[in-house]
């Protein structure tokens, strides 16, 4: 019983971390992170 | 705009409604770069911000748009009306400070007032103004929804003329002129590819505007095509001559407070020749289905 409610938490708090990371950051923007990928944000309008 | 050069740098654009908050984010460094409008870029170098303008946006893509019943039918009958300009610092001020002079009208016969772009449709349908001058879509918008009529477009009154330019903070340039020149590069291609091909409009209209504009992709196809040469994004490299004009009507009309050197707020070391680069995208990524309907946040 006691493994089971470890394994669930651990479960739980994984889906819950690749969540946040998903919503707030993106894989692909972490993979670039991680790789050492340089990022640069440039403002637009929605002109031209 | 793209997310991801070929080179692997990550490029994420950031949506604004309205040119004080772009200029603000700037200046806090909350962006790196950013596409602003041409007189407000050196404005900002006039009052000591670090950023240089280093490509242009795109070139023509701005039309001065009256209702589509009103009795103007030339720059003439504009005397003694509202029209709405983008910003005090936008080219389109400029043009029509210009275009007064050239009819011999006094700077003050048309009332210019600054509304953000994305207003400038409803002021018209609501009669607050009688026109409007502005980058497009906006432009297209009333023209399409049949409540405006195009009365001149850029190309036929002021050709190539320059709206938005692409500006880079000096820290950046000095820091990392690779990631700049990459930047430069891939709006470089894009364009040239935007104009080799109506299909190329075509697809870019679609991603576009689902995926960054949140436009309605007809809209976009329409500016795009209607005329083509309504919008060009080819010939974007920096000419002297082009920024001395605006420099100059700027300060003529009390825009700018004192004449600034193309120098002070341009570097045009970053523009190529458009023979040297070459884009082998064929056609774009598919725009992925939820798209449309629910928008990808802020990119």
């Amino acid at each position: 019983m006691k493994a089971r409610v470890t394994v669930g938490a651990l479960l739980w708090l994984a889906l819950i971390t690749g969540l946040h990371v998903q919503l707030n950051v993106g894989w692909e923007r972490l993979r670039g992170m991680l790789l050492g990928r340089r990022e640069l944000v440039v403002g637009f309008l929605p002109v031209t | 705009m793209t997310e991801h050069s070929e080179e692997g740098s990550f490029f994420r654009s950031q949506k604004f409604t309205d040119w004080p908050t772009v200029k603000e984010a700037l200046i806090a460094k909350e962006i790196g770069a950013a596409f602003i409008l041409a007189p407000m870029a050196m404005q900002l170098r006039a009052d000591g911000v670090p950023c240089k303008i280093v490509y242009l946006g795109h070139r023509d893509g701005t039309a001065l748009v009256v209702g589509k019943d009103s009795h103007i039918h030339d720059f003439s009958d504009l005397r003694g009306k509202t029209i709405a300009v983008p910003s005090r610092y936008a080219n389109q001020t400029l043009l029509m400070y210009k275009m007064m002079k050239e009819w011999h009208m006094a700077p003050d016969s048309i009332e210019l007032r600054e509304l953000p772009p994305p207003e400038h449709p409803t002021a018209l349908l609501s009669g607050s103004i009688d026109g409007y001058i502005v980058g497009e879509p906006f432009a297209a918008k009333a023209e399409m929804d049949g409540f405006g009529r195009v009365l001149y477009h850029t190309k036929d009154i002021w050709p190539d003329f320059i709206s938005c330019v692409l500006v880079v903070h000096e820290d950046l340039i000095e820091r990392d002129r690779a990631l700049v020149q990459e930047l430069v590069d891939g709006i470089a291609k894009s364009g040239k590819w935007l104009d080799a091909d109506m299909e190329h409009r075509m697809e870019a209209a679609e991603v576009a505007g689902k995926m960054y504009y949140f436009q309605d992709p007809k809209l976009l196809k329409y500016v795009l095509s209607k005329p083509v040469d309504r919008v060009k994004y080819t010939h974007l490299l920096l000419r002297k001559d082009d920024f001395d004009e605006i420099m100059n009507l700027a300060v003529e009309n009390h825009v700018l407070a004192r004449p600034i050197a193309f120098e002070e707020y341009a570097d045009p070391s970053f523009c190529h020749s458009l023979e040297d680069l070459d884009w082998d995208l064929g056609h774009l990524p598919p725009v992925p289905a939820d798209a449309a309907s629910t928008g990808r946040p802020g990119e």
